[in-house]
């Protein structure tokens, strides 16, 4: 696969080059596969692995001259996860950061624009996370609506 | 002069959802603009996570609402991938069919906001009545109007009635003939030209870098296509061309591309490229099953794995991420919904610099779906 050969490193899985890389050298990667062709950002995603402490993120890029999908993987620690920000790279890689920043709590160094992106007022813990119960927060707030009061006129 | 601030949504005729654009205005031109989303947002991806593979497919289709299908294809395609099922050939044309009806169902949709949103009036109302004709064909197929939930991982739930094909036929038929009548009120109206042509222009050399995608994407010329990359269920046996800049057909090219104009022309294009397919999925259609045989519904587990699958939605590429450790349940599900990036990055950098009167154009010709922005 091409995006293999750019980087030297990674495996195919499920019909995707799939490359485990370390948090400082992301920046270099998707420089690189940006310039060998690799020019549509598909998305950052997040997942929290709960029973190893770990963050990982997902950068899927995708090369319309190939006709291939890259992925590639970082792993941080669930305490205090913090990522050198790439919205300089691709302009919209900003948004996902944004995102991902208010539901895991991931800090990404160099980008300023944290504002909330879909939720308003939280301050709980980062709601994506796999720890917060959303069940639990669901009976706690919207669980206790009081009752309708009898009138006494009638 | 002095700058205004303005606030255009969370429910105007700008947006089809409810979403807000926060507007900074000199005289009536734009000079910057904000997207404010999270009216929508109903957590999606985090009930994912708790709920069984088969118990989120009737879930994922909510996403979208003017296009719920291709949510359940692009999530059935990755269970299909991490659990190794073939789907039977019967099935993959259903999907196709289904998927490509669905398609000209949301270009109607798109087509009859835009015209609305320049007082042609006329134009929604039609639209929104004959899509009302493809939902009867949903109902008839699905059992549903809106949410079908019909394409399931392995393959779709039923099968169609044998007499459908001649009210599929017959409502093609009558969608062909309103097309010319659309042409002639919108198409070809002078207030069309007017209103849309250079307006809210993506640079058409920058349109991959921002990750435009989907129609938006081959009205700046560049004619990529999911169906065609990477095809899926059956559309490489399918004849159809991509629809993109400058090739309008019966149409004036009257911009250098990347415009409201092309954007709306592509659309209307591909609802004629939308029916040929469906016609030949129809001719082709294999006998056979529709449906692989499953374990329990309920105790599916996916083996371990990551897996990105994308389909092509009328609105661009629509992508699921799915991540599996083996159990019963998914770790997580990102859905990469087209209008990230064409409602956010790309809206608020081409509303700069835009005339007042031209913002809700802009967004409707981008066809921006607020619930795929926050699932």
């Amino acid at each position: 696969m091409k995006a293999i050969e750019l980087l030297e490193s990674g495996e195919e899985v499920h019909g995707r080059a799939y490359v485990k890389l370390d948090a400082g050298a992301v920046k270099d990667a998707v420089e690189k596969l940006k310039e060998g062709g690799f020019n549509h950002f598909v998305m950052l995603s997040c997942v929290d692995w709960l029973n190893s402490n770990e963050f990982e993120l997902v950068y899927h890029m995708w090369s319309y001259e190939h006709r291939e999908h890259v992925m590639l993987s970082v792993s941080l620690s669930r305490d205090n996860p913090s990522m050198p920000s790439l919205h300089d790279v691709f302009p919209q890689i900003g948004t996902y950061e944004r995102e991902i920043h208010e539901m895991y709590g991931i800090d990404f160094e160099g980008n300023d624009d944290m504002r909330p992106f879909l939720l308003e007022g939280w301050h709980d813990m980062p709601p994506m996370r796999k720890d917060f119960d959303s069940q639990k927060f669901e009976e706690e707030v919207f669980d206790s609506i009081p009752e309708i009061e009898e009138d006494d006129d009638e | 002069m002095n700058e205004y601030e303005l606030f255009i949504g969370p429910q105007h005729p700008g947006v089809t959802g409810n979403m807000m654009y926060h507007l900074w205005v000199d005289g009536d031109t734009v000079t910057k603009a904000e997207c404010n989303v999270g009216y929508l947002h109903r957590g999606f991806e985090k009930l994912m996570e708790s709920r069984g593979w088969m118990q989120n497919v009737p879930l994922v289709c909510r996403i979208c609402v003017p296009e719920p299908d291709v949510n359940e294809m692009a999530y059935s395609m990755a269970v299909e991938e991490l659990m190794g099922w073939e789907v039977p050939e019967r099935a993959s044309y259903l999907r196709v069919i289904v998927l490509e009806l669905a398609r000209i169902a949301a270009h109607l949709m798109s087509i009859g906001s835009y015209g609305g949103s320049l007082g042609i009036y006329t134009i929604p109302q039609w639209s929104l009545g004959d899509r009302d004709y493809l939902l009867d064909i949903f109902e008839q197929i699905t059992g549903a109007r809106v949410y079908h939930i019909y394409i399931w991982p392995g393959g779709v739930r039923w099968d169609m009635p044998d007499d459908l094909p001649k009210l599929i036929e017959k409502t093609l038929s009558y969608i062909e003939k309103r097309l010319e009548l659309y042409d002639d009120v919108f198409f070809k109206n002078r207030i069309f030209f007017d209103r849309a042509v250079d307006i809210g222009r993506i640079p058409r050399d920058k349109a991959i870098e921002w990750g435009v995608t989907g129609p938006n994407l081959r009205a700046c010329g560049q004619g990529y296509d999911v169906r065609k990359l990477e095809p899926y269920a059956v559309y490489e046996e399918m004849d159809f061309e991509i629809v993109k800049y400058p090739e309008l057909g019966k149409f004036d090219v009257l911009s250098d591309g990347g415009d409201a104009y092309t954007r709306m022309l592509v659309r209307r294009l591909e609802i004629e490229q939308s029916i040929s397919i469906v016609r030949q999925a129809l001719k082709k259609l294999p006998a056979g099953d529709h449906l692989v045989k499953h374990p329990n519904w309920l105790k599916w587990k996916a083996p371990a794995g990551h897996v990105y699958k994308r389909v092509e939605s009328s609105k661009g590429e629509y992508g699921y991420f799915v991540v599996s450790d083996g159990s019963d349940k998914p770790v997580r599900i990102h859905v990469r919904g087209p209008s990230y990036t064409h409602g956010v990055n790309v809206a608020e950098t081409i509303l700069k610099g835009a005339n007042m009167a031209d913002v809700s154009q802009i967004l409707f010709s981008l066809d921006v779906c607020p619930p795929d922005i926050e699932r």
